[in-house]
């Protein structure tokens, strides 16, 4: 994630705090609200093409009541997806096949898809915190 | 849907290039670059990996 970027309107705390809630939910959602439109579009379709895809693919998607260490990393990984996950039984009614190399396959999918959202979480919370820091020092530049 | 392991390792490496790229990259023209770097790489690497591999699958 890049530091140096520049923020022309600063962002209160509330609406970073929104912004990362609202990114988990929906993928892409915490930038429209930061006002990020490209870097939006972008995280939207790559973390929805790689959960649908891995949940066609009956990819496997784990539960809260994991079984071994392998399984709750699996669940942490999937929750990251937010609705996606809460969805996942409707998308894919059938449910898991991991007998099949293909919901193997999926399986890893769906869980890069969480990881990948929950990077584009902290970036949103990057890109207010940011906006913040740079509107305080703007203020003790203004005020020396 | 039934994918196998390359188109399935296409859509991986297209994605998650397309978002390394936008949260690395600032300007339109690195992050093409990098996208298009990435992607390429994911692809060698994997099929690399694939080939060296293949002597022990047998």
């Amino acid at each position: 994630m890049n530091m140096a970027e520049k923020h022309s309107n600063p962002i209160n705390p509330a609406l970073t705090l929104v912004a990362a809630v609202a990114g988990w939910l929906v993928p892409g959602l915490g930038h429209v609200l930061l006002r990020k439109w490209g870097k939006a579009i972008v995280y939207f379709c790559a973390v929805v093409a790689l959960a649908l895809v891995g949940l066609l693919m009956r990819g496997n998607v784990f539960n809260s009541n994991a079984a071994d260490a392998f399984d709750t990393l699996g669940f942490l990984a999937d929750i990251g997806n937010g609705i996606l996950y809460f969805l996942a039984g409707t998308i894919n009614p059938a449910g898991a096949n991991t007998a099949i190399a293909a919901g193997d396959y999926g399986t890893r999918l769906i869980a890069t898809a969480g990881v990948l959202n929950f990077l584009c979480v902290l970036e949103a919370l990057q890109i207010g915190f940011a906006s913040q820091q740079s509107r305080e020092e703007e203020k003790r530049q203004a005020g020396a | 849907m039934i994918l196998n392991h390359f188109q399935t390792m296409v859509i991986f490496a297209l994605a998650v290039s397309l978002a390394f790229a936008f949260l690395s990259k600032n300007s339109m023209s690195e992050r093409i670059r990098y996208a298009v770097w990435a992607f390429l790489a994911f692809l060698v690497v994997a099929i690399g990996i694939g080939w060296l591999m293949y002597p022990f699958s047998h």
